[in-house]
């Protein structure tokens, strides 16, 4: 068979070689080894506020340090402790895998709020004459009352605000250039 | 009057295909089986291993049984026994059923496709003509298995892959009932076996570690697109068909290296570089899977024609060495899917629980309500967990969009930020079985540099 072509071993196995490293080099470079899933954060590190604009965005702040709190008491992460304060079965699955009953649960969660409450303060989110009742307000709050809270922040503190709001305008006539909004974007 | 050997050599033929296709199209029936029969992914597994163990035990003395009582009456009753045995499987309603059965249709697919290879020769006129038939054979039946698997699980159903099998099998036994009633009316059978050596046994190590390598390509893949891209069965099989579809493209190459060897070694080397290629995908996407298909089906073209050839080049009967290179083969596949399914189905576990933390990371960083977002992390961790491994869309744990523009817009947002991060996860889930399968690939070097060079 003299009149066909041949090709040479060694060039094919050159040939494979290149082809596999042009291909895997290719792939490396464009990042396919860089994949890392999204780390859970550590909830008793402290979490920075990112200047809220509006109630909405320090109701969602609000919400996410009284996660940490709850958590970093109960030694489990931010998202298991979300998850099962989504519904009442999500919580029951909770209790019973870790062992935790209504009472852990709700000393934990109102020691979320107060951080949370002490986050907002410190941002500048919440105005001090307001902070120091509600601090104290959420030590006292009962489980069902205290879950309502942090899945709907919003409306709470912007019940707080429509019920304390003249407060603060008393405060600015008396004060000019007082305390501002007790819950200001 | 002597008959026409076309519509024997085209009985054997679809006989052989119909047999060595068999894992190609089952793979893609498997994630449907895995949800329909309500179990695990090792579980269903064994549907595939179950079939390859039996055919790798039975290969050898399925041969022998071939060359004693008759290699029509065998390949005959070998079609029968897989076209019944198919029957069970289609109408099975368990998974242990449907093992069971496997393993019958595997003992007949064995005694067929050794019978078979022992037919040939006297049908088509020569030995090396006859192994050309066999491998083609082969060879077209696993092109065809993915895409006719994909197809039929999705528009009938997986039941059906089974029990298309048996109008086909009965189909290639009728031209063989022939020679079955010749071998019964002469009594003439056969009994001497030509000694012409042991099996090669590097050839044959070397084949089993490429088969287990090129079997989880297929296997992971199929699982990749389905479970973890969420392809439907047609569209996974569309996809995996640029294997076998590289594979006979590129068979001619193999005709342009008279060494045999370095067929092997080359092969070798893409499957591994192919499988390394899909462990490391930078994207989500469809299109990246192409090239290192490519790779893959180029390189199974030429190691297995290589390695079969070695492998039987110069020993005689056929039948007994081909039945020693399908046996390694199907070993090799046994081997592949009992050493990386543990190891990806710990990888899909873990990566369903990183999942499930990440989208719940994803949705309480985001800007959407907070009511909205706890709702949302509850409804997402529900479908991942319902799910078992699979990774859903997550579409309707979005359902209903709020009604302000801006909120839906950031729901939105969210939910494609999340189906990434999943789909990412899903795929570097596979990530390690890949890498393995590859290294087993690079293993097969060590055989093929130990085998004797074959020039043909």
């Amino acid at each position: 068979m003299s009149g066909e072509r041949r090709l040479s071993g060694t060039v094919l196995i050159v040939g494979a070689i290149a082809a596999s490293l042009l291909l895997v080099g290719a792939y490396l470079a464009a990042g396919g080894s860089s994949y890392e899933p999204e780390k859970v954060q550590d909830p008793c590190k402290p979490r920075e506020w990112t200047n809220p604009q509006s109630l909405g965005q320090i109701a969602n702040q609000f919400t996410i340090s009284a996660l940490d709190g709850a958590a970093c008491q109960l030694g489990v992460s931010r998202e298991t402790l979300a998850r099962a304060l989504a519904t009442p079965e999500a919580r029951e699955r909770f209790e019973r895998r870790y062992g935790i009953d209504d009472e852990k649960l709700a000393k934990a969660i109102r020691a979320g709020l107060v951080r949370a409450v002490d986050d907002a303060e410190e941002a500048g989110a919440l105005s001090p004459l307001i902070a120091v009742p509600l601090r104290e307000t959420v030590q006292r709050i009962p489980l069902e009352q205290a879950i309502e809270l942090i899945n709907d922040a919003e409306s709470f503190l912007g019940d707080v605000d429509s019920f304390l709001g003249p407060a603060d305008d008393i405060i600015e006539e008396l004060l000019p250039g007082g305390l501002g909004g007790l819950v200001s974007p | 009057m002597p008959q026409s050997p076309r519509p024997r050599v085209a009985a054997l033929a679809l006989a052989v295909g119909l047999v060595l296709a068999d894992s190609s199209i089952v793979v893609l029936a498997l994630p449907e089986i895995y949800r329909e029969l309500d179990t695990s992914v090792s579980g269903v597994t064994w549907v595939l291993v179950s079939f390859n163990l039996v055919i790798a035990l039975a290969a050898v003395p399925a041969a022998l049984l071939a060359r004693r009582a008759g290699p029509g009456r065998s390949a005959a009753v070998g079609l029968a026994v897989f076209a019944g045995a198919g029957l069970a499987c289609g109408l099975a309603d368990e998974l242990s059923t449907l093992i069971v059965a496997r393993c019958v249709q595997a003992l007949g697919g064995a005694l067929a496709v050794t019978a078979a290879l022992e037919l040939l020769p006297a049908t088509v006129g020569s030995e090396r003509r006859a192994a050309t038939v066999w491998a083609s054979a082969g060879a077209t039946g696993a092109a065809l298995g993915p895409a006719l698997g994909g197809f039929l699980t999705e528009l009938v159903s997986w039941q059906s892959v089974f029990l298309l099998q048996v109008p086909v099998a009965l189909v290639a036994a009728v031209p063989i009932l022939s020679v079955a009633r010749d071998e019964m009316s002469t009594r003439v059978i056969e009994r001497e076996v030509r000694q012409t050596g042991r099996p090669h046994l590097w050839a044959n190590l070397a084949l089993a570690m490429v088969s287990a390598a090129i079997a989880a390509a297929l296997f992971l893949l199929v699982l990749l697109l389905i479970e973890g891209w969420r392809l439907s069965p047609i569209e996974a099989a569309l996809v995996v068909s640029v294997m076998p579809l590289a594979a006979v493209l590129s068979s001619k190459l193999a005709d342009l290296v008279p060494d045999a060897r370095a067929r092997a070694a080359a092969g070798a080397i893409l499957v591994s570089g192919g499988l390394a290629g899909l462990a490391f995908l930078p994207k989500a996407t469809i299109a990246l899977t192409i090239p290192p298909q490519i790779l893959v089906g180029i390189g199974l073209a030429l190691v297995l024609s290589a390695l079969t050839e070695t492998a039987l080049g110069g020993r005689a009967p056929q039948a007994i060495h081909g039945g020693w290179t399908i046996s390694s083969r199907h070993a090799g596949v046994v081997i592949g899917l009992l050493v990386l399914t543990p190891i990806f189905t710990a990888d899909i576990e873990e990566q369903r629980h990183d999942a499930i933390n990440a989208g719940t990371a994803v949705i309480l960083d985001s800007s959407v309500n907070p009511l909205l977002k706890l709702d949302l992390a509850e409804k997402v961790s529900e479908r991942l967990d319902d799910e078992q491994g699979k990774v859903p869309t997550i579409g309707p744990a979005f359902e209903p969009k709020p009604a302000d523009p801006v909120e839906r817009a950031e729901v939105e947002q969210l939910q494609g930020e999340l189906q990434d991060q999943l789909d990412r996860g899903a795929t570097h889930a596979f990530s390690t079985s890949f890498i393995l399968a590859a290294l087993l690939g690079l293993i097969a070097l060590f055989p093929i540099a130990l085998s004797r060079r074959v020039d043909l």
